[in-house]
């Protein structure tokens, strides 16, 4: 045994002299990783559901608009010829599906209410590839191409007190002009998204039928499928280039959704308040520890500094002991970690009642574990518990024997 | 013969003003390779003070302690625990074993401080076990060990580094008398065949009985030196 294997062994041997306590400690910074690792995993698999469920619910990765529709939400500003951009984005690789719509707002009025309303004009099948919508109705059936088939929400089906073949009347402001525009529809089917917005404010007809009741050949928008969630941060994919043009604005889900985007960039910071929480919890609990012990050692440390080990050596012992009681620690928390986080990412945290900036978590949110994170938060806290413990082990190095074994010589 | 102790007016103060307590006072005592003295005195006589400063585990108010031809009063830090290590061995009162290392490597510890090769260390720890009667007992910790046999490795580890000067206080106070007696003629013979310095602290009888040479203190101030021959 040279001296570093010599002080290895001693922390080695001296962590479990007093098992209760080093056990307490080791569980005290075990349950501390976990705890930032779960939150880590919750806020990632939070996120990643809210994403999936705002893109995928019917908002799509990405978004093509006429240039200034947007911001005016004028039925008057639409692409007046969409079948360029069709040919375009059947030949983008990354683009999976695609659907237009016509969007205006509407009066729907039953026999026995009114209410306002965004009416979109889809095409049904195109719209079952980009959208959720098809297998959100809970009554009669999707859209099938009938001149006087409508959607509606349960809630907005309620407030108007209708059911399925019912009638309906929208009326609309049309395009060039502003002329309104009425036409009859007999509900078709009840879609409920489970989110408030959808369910009581929002109507669906057939694409031909919207354009006709706006007096429009082009779309307001088209909705668009990509591959993954991640070609639509890909600004270096063609589509962007191709379909950024004078007159058209392509946007992906972050600029459709800033409030959802900004909600991801903070995230970052919920991990990092927990973490710090923690590391302090995590330092002074370990300090306590390191100082108990110590006190406890006194008179050994005073023989050992008396027999001829240096000051240093003794320092490097205590923060040895810290190391491996760090090391094993992170280790429990680890393992722990990946049971906890195996669990979560397939039975999931039920939220279903909760809305989260507009998104109705009605998906369980499932864990999702990264280990390049979980690499670093372990060694963070491995590096705590080696920092935390410089102040002890400097004290315990500072001792003089004489001091220290009062008790004899 | 040799010099290996030297302390010239040694004091050691504690407090200042109304709590100052005068330890130690102008304590000048030279010992000789190969002695075998006692320190005695009432309790608070400054016997642990003494001992403390010649091993160089305090440091004086004033005077000097020269060890070896080297003035340790005026040495701190890395080279003052260096020459503990290289040049006394230490025996305290309990023991005072390392209770995570086996008796072995108790004994060994402060060979491994001084980087002794792997060989080496194991053929003096085997002498050395042989001499002071452990022979199969290596493997315990200091807590499946009797008194005296913790005694007796606590004695194995201040020798094995082959020290100029074994500083021992109170080595029997906690042994039965037959042990503490076994233990002293133990020590006794390894002075005699090896020419070890021993300084004991002691008030035991039966190191007073085996001492050649008797200090006495009083008060913090020498005030008897017999030697036997």
């Amino acid at each position: 045994m040279a001296t570093p294997r010599l002080i290895t062994t001693l922390a080695k041997r001296s962590i479990f002299r007093n098992t209760r306590r080093t056990l307490l400690t080791i569980l005290l910074i075990s349950c501390s990783l976990i705890a930032i690792l779960f939150t880590d995993a919750f806020t990632r698999g939070l996120l990643e559901t809210m994403i999936k469920l705002s893109t995928q619910t019917f908002m799509g990765e990405a978004q093509i608009h006429q240039k200034g529709f947007r911001e005016a939400n004028d039925v008057d500003i639409y692409i007046k010829r969409p079948y360029n951009i069709y040919n375009t984005l059947s030949q983008l690789e990354e683009v999976t599906a695609f659907s237009p719509r016509t969007i205006s707002g509407a009066m729907i009025s039953s026999s026995e209410n009114v209410s306002a309303v965004a009416i979109y004009g889809i095409e049904a099948t195109k719209e079952s590839q980009v959208s959720k919508l098809k297998s959100t109705i809970i009554h009669g059936e999707y859209l099938s191409g009938g001149e006087t088939e409508i959607l509606i929400g349960s809630e907005l089906a309620d407030l108007l007190e209708v059911d399925l073949g019912d009638r309906l009347v929208v009326t609309v402001s049309q395009a060039h002009g502003g002329d309104l525009s009425q036409s009859l529809y007999r509900v078709s089917g009840i879609f409920s998204f489970n989110e408030r917005a959808m369910d009581t404010g929002v109507a669906f007809v057939n694409l031909a039928q919207g354009q006709t009741m706006l007096n429009i050949a082009g779309v307001h928008e088209i909705a668009l499928r990509l591959k993954s969630v991640d070609h639509a941060d890909d600004t270096a994919l063609p589509l962007w280039s191709q379909l950024n043009t004078e007159n058209l604005e392509t946007l992906n889900w972050r600029q459709l959704t800033p409030q959802l985007d900004a909600m991801l960039s903070m995230s970052g910071y919920s991990t990092m308040v927990v973490a710090i929480i923690m590391y302090i919890l995590v330092a002074l609990g370990l300090i306590n520890t390191m100082f108990m012990s110590i006190y406890e050692r006194h008179t050994e440390f005073g023989i050992l500094l008396a027999i001829g080990t240096k000051p240093k050596q003794l320092f490097y012992q205590i923060v040895m002991e810290g190391f491996f009681i760090g090391s094993i620690s992170v280790f429990l928390g680890v393992v722990l970690g990946r049971i906890i986080g195996a669990i979560g990412s397939k039975v999931g945290i039920d939220y279903s009642e909760m809305e989260v900036n507009g998104v109705s978590l009605n998906e369980p949110i499932y864990l999702i574990v990264d280990n390049l994170t979980m690499a670093h938060l372990s060694l963070s806290i491995l590096l705590i518990t080696v920092i935390s413990c410089v102040y002890p082990a400097f004290h315990a190095a500072k001792l003089t024997p004489s001091m220290a074994m009062r008790k004899t010589l | 013969m040799t010099q290996v102790i030297k302390t010239h007016n040694l004091c050691r103060h504690f407090g200042e003003g109304d709590t100052l307590v005068k330890a130690l006072n102008d304590a000048n005592l030279t010992i000789e390779k190969g002695e075998f003295t006692a320190i005695i005195g009432p309790s608070g006589s400054g016997k642990s003070t003494l001992l403390q400063l010649i091993g160089g585990l305090d440091t004086p108010t004033s005077g000097d302690v020269i060890l070896d031809g080297k003035n340790i009063s005026q040495t701190n830090g890395s080279a003052l625990s260096d020459f503990r290590r290289d040049h006394i061995g230490f025996i305290f009162q309990s023991y005072n074993l390392i209770p995570v290392l086996s008796a072995k490597e108790n004994i060994e510890y402060i060979m491994l401080l001084q980087g002794v090769s792997a060989e080496e260390r194991q053929k003096r720890v085997d002498e050395i076990m042989h001499a002071v009667g452990l022979e199969g007992l290596g493997d315990r910790r200091p807590a499946q060990l009797s008194g005296g046999q913790q005694q007796r490795v606590a004695v194995a580890r201040a020798m094995v580094s082959q020290p100029s000067i074994i500083l021992a206080d109170e080595p029997t106070a906690n042994l039965d008398s037959h042990t503490g007696a076994d233990l002293l003629d133990m020590m006794k013979a390894l002075n005699e065949t090896q020419n070890m310095t021993f300084v004991f602290s002691t008030h035991d009888p039966k190191i007073m009985e085996r001492a050649r040479r008797i200090v006495t203190l009083v008060d913090g101030c020498i005030v008897k030196d017999e030697r036997k021959d």
